[in-house]
């Protein structure tokens, strides 16, 4: 009955009543593979988008913008238990909320359809919550993030322009949950609850978006940027240990929002500290080229004790957008950039009668502004004196007229 | 539980306008805590009356408030009395003996009356409870939340020592219930309607971090024990450290019935079985 009402909503939803703006499929299985970085490979539950897919840990990660009607289709592939998907943090209604006793499990061969409208731009997760311990630990959790609805390359509508980004979601694994007598844990489908015993929880392996160790060496994952590049770092931990994530001293590490919600004030910190379910949102920088590392530190919160490390390579090659902005009207040539001393700002537009030269440092405070106006004409060159900022990277707007907008990085070393 | 004194006296010790003079007593009992699953191991508490009850009573008072508290050991040893993030309050309580101390708290936050001695020892076998200082109206809802391993317990009950960094608690608990228990705690569980303005404090006097996450809405922080600058910061996961505090703000946008666990996955479980550890559910109308 349960699946007959699920689809009838579906036709619905889709016939017109409301539009779906984005939909995504996720395939429940309990019969995927996991290779550890110790070349051992052991059984996992997770999700997957295809049938012939091996289901990975972590799941897809979905992306949505903000405002997008989502539909997901969860399609449980697998015998035993049923399967849910619990949207963490996206604050949907309880129908959607994916807890079964409170909504509805998805069992064999079915399909359950969940309904949310995208909130505020940021990051969350997904995961089953079917007795959620042993289903989480077995791998069935993945990211989701909301995009700015405007589509933007920014934190969030409104929100900091960035030019590279990199999710890292913290997890561990226990092989002893993953045998048989955890995993193929016995489910009475008439009980509204269900008791199921776990042994303790001593993980051997501590995970970055589902590797470690020497896997995390031997795959692509790290940070590309290139010095003066602006990194929107999203930090999450599904396992059930505290994670240290230490970034480089000279990162310049700003801590600006967390479970989906900008903060009101940012925290200045190299070191982020995230508990289960958690999330947090980061910016960054690095002046130089070069590598550095991000170390991420696992550790008991029982007793406190640093259990596992694991780095996450950051690789700055190259040097980013330091020659010139322009659009259809106007041109801004910043030189020399970087600079020590001063630094000449070349601005070209047609008939300009009033600029506004503002400099703000990269937390976003305006640190130097002027207005210029009385008949400039189409080109006017404004000297900054170095000695009136302190070394990093700025950004350096020009407002002309109040209907045009030229921004440029600049940086005084 | 509260008692107000006379006019004439509350004129006496007025800070605000609404301040009041406050007097209360607890007991320190011994007794045998009872788990989840009928284990029973030893443990300490501060009661309403001198009957050992595993569910602490909590204080709560007003800004600004005058409190008297007289505390009266039953137990067979002495014990401490101190109350976190204040002065001046520290002292001893012998076995059988009494002693009464009058504290004010001039800031909405929450303060944790425990015993200090063999720290954390005692705290956390039971000796901790939560002095919610908050003016609020509307309807506030406290959780004293706690973690425990049983050889621990018996040790420290037989003067034994303990070593914290061997700690794998086995039972988690909310005001002294697991999981489905702390849903008839009137005090824990969390009702109210569609745009109400609710509270819920959280105390962990346990010696874990407990990573608290609420299904269904974002809460607004409105006080942190362990870092003023959290304060407005709005979210639906939330670390809590041992022997801190926060005040959370709730204010429901929809009807419905929403879970809040543990999100450290082995806290949701009770003397290793699932769903019987630090698991309840909001109701919102």
């Amino acid at each position: 009955m349960r699946y007959v009402l699920v689809t009838i909503l579906t036709l619905s939803l889709t016939n017109g009543v409301a539009q779906i703006d984005a939909s995504e499929l996720l395939i429940a299985r309990n019969t995927g593979t996991k290779t550890l970085a110790d070349g051992n490979a052991i059984p996992v539950m997770g999700f997957a988008q295809t049938i012939m897919e091996n289901p990975a840990i972590p799941g897809p990660t979905l992306e949505f913008y903000e405002g997008d009607s989502v539909e997901i289709d969860l399609w449980n592939f697998s015998q035993g238990a049923p399967h849910t998907v619990h949207l963490h943090g996206l604050d949907v209604d309880q129908q959607n909320d994916g807890v079964p006793h409170l909504s509805f499990e998805v069992y064999h061969m079915d399909h359950g359809f969940y309904y949310f409208k995208a909130p505020h731009a940021g990051t969350y997760l997904y995961h089953c919550h079917v007795v959620s311990s042993v289903h989480v630990q077995a791998g069935m959790y993945g990211l989701l993030i909301v995009h700015p609805s405007d589509g933007s390359q920014t934190t969030w509508n409104g929100g900091y322009d960035y030019d590279n980004s990199m999710s890292l979601l913290m997890s561990e694994i226990d092989t002893t949950w993953h045998s048989d007598s955890v995993m193929l844990h016995t489910y009475d489908t008439s009980l509204m609850v269900n008791y199921v015993a776990v042994p303790e929880y001593k993980p051997q392996f501590y995970l970055v978006n589902g590797l470690s160790d020497q896997q995390i060496a031997d795959s692509s994952m790290q940070l590309n940027t290139s010095a003066g590049a602006v990194n929107y770092l999203r930090l999450a931990n599904i396992g059930f240990k505290g994670c240290r994530v230490i970034l480089p001293s000279t990162f310049g590490t700003q801590i600006i929002d967390s479970d989906g919600r900008p903060f009101p004030n940012i925290e200045y910190s190299d070191t982020v500290l995230i508990f289960p379910g958690e999330r947090y949102g980061v910016l960054g920088t690095l002046n130089y080229e070069g590598n550095e590392n991000i170390t991420i530190e696992y550790f008991d919160m029982n007793t406190g004790i640093l259990e596992n490390t694991q780095y996450v390579p950051i690789v700055s090659s190259g040097f980013v957008g330091l020659n010139s902005s322009n659009n259809s009207n106007g041109l801004l040539t910043v030189q020399p950039n970087p600079f020590n001393q001063n630094t000449t700002l070349h601005i070209q537009s047609e008939n300009m009668n009033e600029v506004i030269i503002n400099i703000f440092d990269i937390r976003g405070q305006l640190v130097l502004s002027e207005k210029l106006t009385d008949n400039i004409g189409d080109e006017l060159l404004y000297e900054i004196d170095g000695t009136l900022l302190h070394s990093g990277i700025y950004l350096a707007e020009v407002l002309i007229d109040q209907k045009e907008r030229l921004s440029q990085k600049i940086i005084r070393y | 539980m509260r008692k107000l004194l006379s006019t004439l006296l509350l004129s006496l010790v007025v800070v605000s306008a609404q301040a009041a003079v406050v007097e209360d007593t607890v007991y320190i009992n011994n007794g045998l805590f009872t788990t989840v699953d009928s284990n029973t191991l030893p443990y300490t508490a501060f009661n309403s009356s001198s009957t050992f009850d595993q569910q602490n009573t909590q204080l709560f008072i007003g800004v600004g408030d005058s409190l008297y508290l007289t505390i009266i050991n039953t137990d067979t040893q002495p014990h401490g009395v101190d109350i976190t993030n204040t002065t001046g309050y520290t002292t001893t309580v012998g076995a059988g003996a009494t002693t009464t101390l009058a504290c004010q708290f001039n800031q909405t936050g929450i303060y944790i009356l425990h015993d200090h001695l063999n720290y954390p020892d005692m705290a956390y076998f039971g000796l901790s409870t939560p002095i919610v200082v908050d003016n609020f109206a509307g309807s506030i809802f406290s959780w004293n939340i706690k973690e425990h391993q049983l050889s621990f317990n018996d040790s420290i009950q037989n003067n034994g020592t303990v070593n914290w960094s061997t700690y794998y608690p086995e039972y988690f608990t909310i005001n002294g219930n697991s999981n489905p228990a702390i849903n008839a705690d009137p005090l824990a569980k969390v009702t109210g309607n569609v745009g109400d303005t609710l509270r819920i404090c959280v105390t962990n006097t346990g010696q874990s971090i407990h990573s608290i996450h609420f299904h269904g809405y974002h809460l607004r922080i409105v006080f942190s024990s362990k870092d003023a600058a959290h304060v407005d910061r709005e979210k639906d996961t939330f670390s809590v450290y041992p022997m801190e505090s926060l005040i959370l703000e709730l204010i429901p946008d929809k009807t419905g019935e929403y879970p809040v666990h543990d999100h450290n996955l082995v806290a949701v479980t009770g003397g290793g079985i699932y769903p019987n550890g630090m698991f309840l559910t909001m109701i919102i109308q």
